[in-house]
C-alpha cells in the first residue's frame, strides 16, 4: 500500500497591525485561501483545493501557518497565495498578505526550518535592544530552543518576540 | 545561490510608509532594491529631478533575512514616453542607477527594443496590450541586453487586472521564450509586497518555466543592474571618475582598462 505523499507549505501571515492577528481561526484562513484559490485557477482549482487541502496549524499570535495539500497540486495552490490580500475574521476585513517561508515533505521538516527561522528572526531583532539585560535575556530564549520541548519553548518565544517588537 | 532584487519600489513622499517597504522587503530576503521614480515625458520641458539621497531614509540600513548584509537600495527612473522625439539622452539620466522606459505604441516599443539607452522595457498590465509583441524588436531588445518587466502588484489587487496581467505576460513569453523577463513588485504599500519564492512560483502562471521565473527575480536583476553599470562606462570597458581628494583641479581619471572593469564594485 503506497501512502498519499502531501506537501506542507509553512506561511507567515502579515498584517499591518500585529494585534489583529489575534483576531484570526482556521476557518476564516481557510476559507479565504479556497476562494483565492478558486478565483485564481477556477473550477478545476476549487476541485484541488477539495482534496486533501487543509489548514494543519495556525499560530494566531505570530501568524505562523501550516497547509497540508497534495504533493501533485501544490504549485497550483502555492501559485494562488501571493493573491491573498484580505482575510474575513469576525466580521471584520483584514488587509494582510501570506508568504510562504518554507515548503516541506513533512510536517516535522517544516517544524525544524521553523525554530531555525525564529532563531535567526531574534538574532535580527537583538541590534534594536536598548539595553544590555534585554539582549541577554533573549539570547537565553534562543539558546535554550530545542526540539523536544518544541510546545513551550516556541509559546515562550513568542512572548519574547512580542515583548522585543513592543520595546522597538 | 543567487540573490533576489526587487527593482521596482514606488516612491512616494512618505518617508515612513517608504521605510516601512523596505524594511518589509529585507524581511523577505530581497538583497537589492530600486525606489521608482514615474515620469511621464511631456512634449514641453519637463524636468528631472535629482532623487533623494538613501542616507536620509535611514541611518542604519536593515539587515536582510539570511544574509548579514544590508540591504542594497538604488534609484530609478521609470520615463512613460508618447512620442520617439521626447526621449532624448540627458546628463539628468546620471543621477539613477536604473533607467526603464513605458512604451506606449508599437512603434515606440519597436524603437526602445532596438535603439533607445535604456536598461528596462515596462509592459503596461494595467490594461490590455494595444499591440502585440513582433519577433524582431524583441530580439534585438535580448541581444542588447534590455530587459522585460512584468509588476505583480495590480495583479494582487484586482481581478480585472490580474486577467490583463496573465495574457500580456503570455503574450510576451510566447515571444521572447522567457528569456529577458524580470518580475518586480510595483508596490506602494508594504502589504503589496511577497516573498521571493512565492514570485517565482508566479512566474508559472505568467508562463515561465520553472528556472526562468527564479531567473526573473535573482540573476536577470543582476544582469540588469551590471546592465546599468555599463550605461555610465564607455562600452563597458573604460569607467571615469571624479577625484575627490584635490578641490580645486577636478580633473577626470582614467584607469587602465582591464583593471578598472574589474575592480569597479557593482
Amino acid at each position: 500500500m503506497v501512502r498519499f505523499k502531501s506537501r506542507y507549505l509553512l506561511c507567515e501571515v502579515r498584517m499591518s497591525d500585529p494585534p489583529s492577528l489575534q483576531l484570526l481561526d482556521d476557518r476564516s484562513v481557510f476559507t479565504a485561501l479556497r476562494n483565492a484559490v478558486s478565483r485564481a485557477h477556477g473550477d478545476y482549482g476549487a476541485g484541488v483545493c477539495g482534496l486533501s487541502f487543509a489548514v494543519k496549524y495556525l499560530n494566531a499570535r505570530t501568524g505562523v501557518l501550516f497547509l497540508r495539500c497534495r504533493k501533485s497540486h501544490y504549485r497550483l495552490i502555492w501559485s494562488a497565495l501571493p493573491f491573498v490580500s484580505s482575510l474575513e475574521s469576525r466580521g471584520q476585513r483584514l488587509p494582510c498578505a501570506v508568504d510562504c517561508l518554507h515548503v516541506g515533505g513533512t510536517i516535522r521538516t517544516c517544524q525544524k526550518f521553523l525554530i531555525r527561522y525564529n532563531a535567526r528572526q531574534i538574532q535580527r531583532l537583538l541590534p534594536q535592544c536598548r539595553s544590555e539585560e534585554e539582549c541577554v535575556e533573549v539570547r537565553r530564549a534562543v539558546m535554550s530552543c530545542s526540539l523536544k520541548e518544541l510546545e513551550e519553548e516556541e509559546e515562550e518565544e513568542d512572548e519574547e518576540r512580542g515583548e522585543v517588537s513592543a520595546g522597538q | 545561490m543567487a540573490v533576489f532584487a526587487d527593482l521596482n519600489i514606488n516612491y512616494t513622499d512618505d518617508k515612513k510608509q517608504l521605510r516601512d517597504i523596505i524594511e518589509t522587503a529585507a524581511h523577505l530576503g530581497y538583497s537589492t532594491v530600486a525606489i521608482n521614480h514615474l515620469i511621464d515625458l511631456q512634449p514641453k520641458k519637463q524636468e528631472i529631478r535629482k532623487p533623494a539621497s538613501v542616507d536620509e531614509l535611514f541611518r542604519q540600513l536593515p539587515v536582510v533575512q539570511g544574509k548579514s548584509r544590508p540591504i542594497k537600495v538604488l534609484n530609478r527612473l521609470t520615463l512613460g514616453v508618447s512620442d520617439a522625439s521626447h526621449f532624448r539622452p540627458s546628463a539628468d539620466l546620471k543621477y539613477y542607477d536604473l533607467v526603464a522606459v513605458v512604451p506606449k505604441t508599437e512603434k515606440l516599443f519597436h524603437a526602445a527594443c532596438m535603439t533607445f539607452d535604456v536598461d528596462i522595457i515596462c509592459i503596461t498590465v494595467t490594461e490590455k496590450q494595444p499591440f502585440f509583441f513582433k519577433r524582431p524588436p524583441v530580439n534585438g531588445a535580448i541581444d542588447r541586453g534590455v530587459f522585460f518587466e512584468i509588476t505583480y502588484t495590480p495583479a494582487i489587487k484586482d481581478s480585472t487586472m490580474r486577467r490583463y496581467t496573465i495574457s500580456n505576460a503570455l503574450s510576451l513569453m510566447q515571444t521572447c521564450k522567457g528569456k529577458n523577463v524580470i518580475i518586480s513588485s510595483g508596490a506602494e504599500k508594504p502589504l503589496d509586497l511577497r516573498g521571493p519564492y512565492d514570485i517565482s512560483n508566479l512566474g508559472l502562471v505568467f508562463g515561465l518555466s520553472e528556472g526562468d521565473a527564479k531567473a526573473a527575480v535573482s540573476t536577470n536583476c543582476r544582469a540588469t543592474l551590471l546592465h546599468a553599470e555599463t550605461r555610465k562606462t564607455a562600452l563597458g570597458v573604460i569607467h571615469t571618475i571624479k577625484k575627490t581628494q584635490t578641490v580645486e583641479e577636478d580633473q577626470e581619471q582614467e584607469a587602465p582598462a582591464s583593471k578598472r572593469a574589474k575592480t569597479k564594485h557593482v
